[in-house]
C-alpha cells in the first residue's frame, strides 16, 4: 500500500488526471492490476469497498498491468494512511506503526538535461541521514537507451525487408501476369483497353495486399498480446499500450501501407501486362 | 468494301533469321461475304486474320475495316472498333475461366457502348448456339463443343458487322462441326461477313469463296 500526496505526486498522478474525474478521496484507493491476488480475490471493481488495518476504502480505479511493482500495489492518500494507522489501535488486530508525518520515500523528479548521479550526490549531501536509491524508473532508462541505440539497426532490417517484400510481389505478379497472357490478350480481342489492363493489374494487386495487411495485423496484434506478459516480465520494465488514436493511426497508416507497397511492387508488371499485344499475347499463352 | 489489305507484310524475327508469316497480301472482302481461308500449318493463315481484326501490328501495308486504316487508330479506338464491330472465333478454348456462360458472353458488351449486355440478351444468344440450359455453367464445366459455341455466342453479342473464326471447329466431332457450319451460314445469310481460317477444304466448300496461303503468300481467290 502506497500512500501519495495527490498534489504533488507524479508516478500515478497522470493516470488520475487521465481517468479520475476527482483527485483521489481520503477513503479512496487505485489498485495495480495485480492487487486483487493479494486481496484474496478473483478480480477487483471499482466501487469495491475494502478493509484495510479495518479502515474501508473503496475502489475507484484499476490500473492497466505495467509488469512492474506496481502492479501489485494499492494507492492512497498519506492522510488516509496516517488515519488508518491511528485508528488501527480499536480497529485492527494489531497496530499500523506509523506516525503524523512519517514518510518512507520522496519521490524526486529530476529535470532530464541533468546528471542524475550529481542531484542524488547533492541530496545526500544536503539532507543527512537520507539515502538516495537507484530505482527501477533508472534501470529502465538504461534499457530505453539501449533501444535507442537498437533503432537505427531495426529499422534498417525493416528497410530491407520492405524492399525484398516490394521484389518479392513484383515477382509474383510478374508470374501471374505471365500465366494469363492468354487471358490478357483474350480481354482485349473482346475490347478491352491498355489502361483497362493496367488497372485490372493494379487493383488485384492492391486487393491482395490490403487482405494480406489486414491478416498481417490481425496476426500481430494476436502476438504482441499474446506475448506482452512474457515480454514485460522478463525485462522488468513497464509495458503499456500507447493510447487508442495512436493505435488506429497505426493501424491505418500499416494499412496504407501494404497498398502502396502492391502498388509499387505491381507497377511493372502491370505496365508489362498493359503493352501485350493480343495476338501474341494468346499464341504465347497456349 | 468491307475489308481491305494493301500490300501487308508481317515480319517476325527468329533464332537470327526473318519470317515472313504474311508477305505483301492485298485482298478485298465485300460486306456479306463468307470467305474461307485455307493453307498448311505455319502458311500465315492465322496471323492474316489477326490482322484484319487488329490483333497484331503488320510490318507494312495498310488495313481497312468499313473505310477505316485501323492501324492508325490510337488504342482507345482500336479497342472499341474490335469490340463494336468485329467477333472473334478462336481455334481453342478462349472463354475467361472466372466467368460463367452468361458472364463469357456478356463480356464484350461491357467495353462498347449500348445496352446488349443483359442477361435475357446473353441467355438468348445461347439458345440461337444451342446452349441455353449451360448458362451458369463455368468453361470447366462444358465440353469442347459446348464452349466452342459460348464463344461464338460471345462473338455476337455486339452485334458485328464481321466474324474472323480461326479453326472454330478444330477438335470437334463431326456432328457438331456441321452444326457450327450451319450457325454461320445462317449469320452469313443474315449479313454478318465471315472470314474463317481452316485448314480444311471439306469445310471450306461451306464458304463462298476460298483463298489459299502458301508459305505467307495469297495463292489464289476462286469463287465456289
Amino acid at each position: 500500500m502506497v500512500g501519495i500526496n495527490p498534489k504533488t505526486d507524479f508516478t500515478v498522478g497522470p493516470w488520475l488526471k487521465q481517468n479520475l474525474n476527482h483527485t483521489l478521496g481520503d477513503n479512496e484507493i487505485i489498485l495495480g492490476a495485480n492487487a486483487h491476488i493479494f486481496l484474496g480475490k478473483s478480480e477487483s471493481h471499482p466501487g469495491d469497498v475494502e478493509y484495510f488495518y479495518g479502515k474501508p476504502f473503496t475502489v475507484v480505479g484499476i490500473l492497466d498491468p505495467t509488469g512492474i511493482g506496481l502492479d501489485d500495489s494499492g494507492f492512497v492518500t498519506l492522510s488516509s494512511v496516517y488515519d488508518m494507522a491511528k485508528g488501527s489501535e480499536k480497529t485492527a488486530i494489531r497496530k499500523l506503526e506509523v506516525n503524523q508525518g512519517d514518510i518512507s520515500a520522496l519521490m524526486v523528479g529530476v529535470d532530464p538535461n541533468a546528471s542524475r548521479a550529481e542531484v542524488a550526490k547533492n541530496i545526500e549531501v544536503l539532507v543527512p541521514g537520507v539515502a538516495v536509491v537507484s530505482s527501477k524508473e533508472l534501470m529502465s532508462s538504461s534499457i530505453s537507451r539501449q533501444l535507442e541505440s537498437l533503432t537505427p539497426g531495426i529499422l534498417l532490417i525493416g528497410i530491407g525487408f520492405w524492399v525484398i517484400s516490394v521484389l518479392l510481389i513484383g515477382a509474383l505478379f510478374s508470374m501471374i501476369v505471365n500465366e494469363r497472357r492468354r487471358e490478357l490478350g483474350l480481354l482485349q480481342a473482346v475490347g478491352a483497353t491498355r489502361k483497362f489492363i493496367f488497372r485490372l493489374v493494379m487493383l488485384e494487386a492492391m486487393e491482395l495486399t490490403a487482405i494480406g495487411g489486414i491478416v498481417g495485423l490481425a496476426l500481430g496484434s494476436l502476438v504482441i498480446l499474446l506475448l506482452k506478459g512474457p515480454i514485460a516480465s522478463s525485462m522488468g520494465i513497464a509495458y503499456l499500450w500507447p493510447g487508442a488514436w495512436f493505435i488506429v493511426l497505426f493501424a491505418v497508416g500499416y494499412l496504407v501501407m501494404a497498398v502502396v507497397t502492391g502498388i509499387i511492387a505491381a507497377l511493372y508488371p502491370a505496365i508489362v501486362a498493359s503493352r501485350l499485344e493480343p495476338y501474341q499475347a494468346i499464341r504465347t499463352g497456349e | 468494301m468491307m475489308i481491305e489489305l494493301q500490300e501487308t507484310a508481317k515480319t517476325y524475327e527468329s533464332g537470327g533469321g526473318r519470317i515472313k508469316a504474311v508477305d505483301n497480301v492485298s485482298l478485298k472482302v465485300d460486306d456479306g461475304e463468307f470467305v474461307a481461308v485455307v493453307g498448311h500449318s505455319g502458311s500465315g493463315k492465322t496471323t492474316l486474320v489477326s490482322i484484319m481484326g487488329g490483333l497484331t501490328r503488320p510490318t507494312s501495308g495498310r488495313v481497312l475495316v468499313a473505310g477505316t486504316d485501323i492501324w492508325t487508330l490510337d488504342n482507345e479506338h482500336l479497342a472499341r472498333l474490335r469490340s463494336e464491330q468485329i467477333g472473334f472465333c478462336f481455334q481453342f478454348s478462349s472463354l475467361i475461366p472466372t466467368l460463367d456462360s452468361v458472364d463469357n458472353v456478356r463480356l464484350p458488351a461491357s467495353f462498347a457502348s449500348g445496352e446488349r449486355g443483359s442477361p435475357a440478351r446473353a441467355l438468348e444468344l445461347l439458345e440461337t448456339v444451342g446452349v441455353k440450359d449451360k448458362a451458369r455453367a463455368f468453361p470447366a464445366e462444358l465440353s469442347g463443343g459446348q464452349q466452342r459455341r459460348v464463344a461464338i455466342a460471345r462473338a455476337l453479342v455486339n452485334e458485328p458487322r464481321i466474324i474472323l473464326a480461326d479453326e472454330p471447329t478444330g477438335d470437334l466431332d463431326e456432328v457438331t462441326e456441321s452444326e457450327i457450319m450451319d450457325l454461320f451460314q445462317r449469320l452469313n445469310k443474315q449479313g454478318v461477313t465471315i472470314v474463317m481460317v481452316t485448314h480444311s477444304q471439306n469445310l471450306a466448300t461451306k464458304a463462298g469463296r476460298i483463298l489459299t496461303m502458301n508459305a505467307g503468300a495469297l495463292e489464289a481467290g476462286a469463287a465456289v
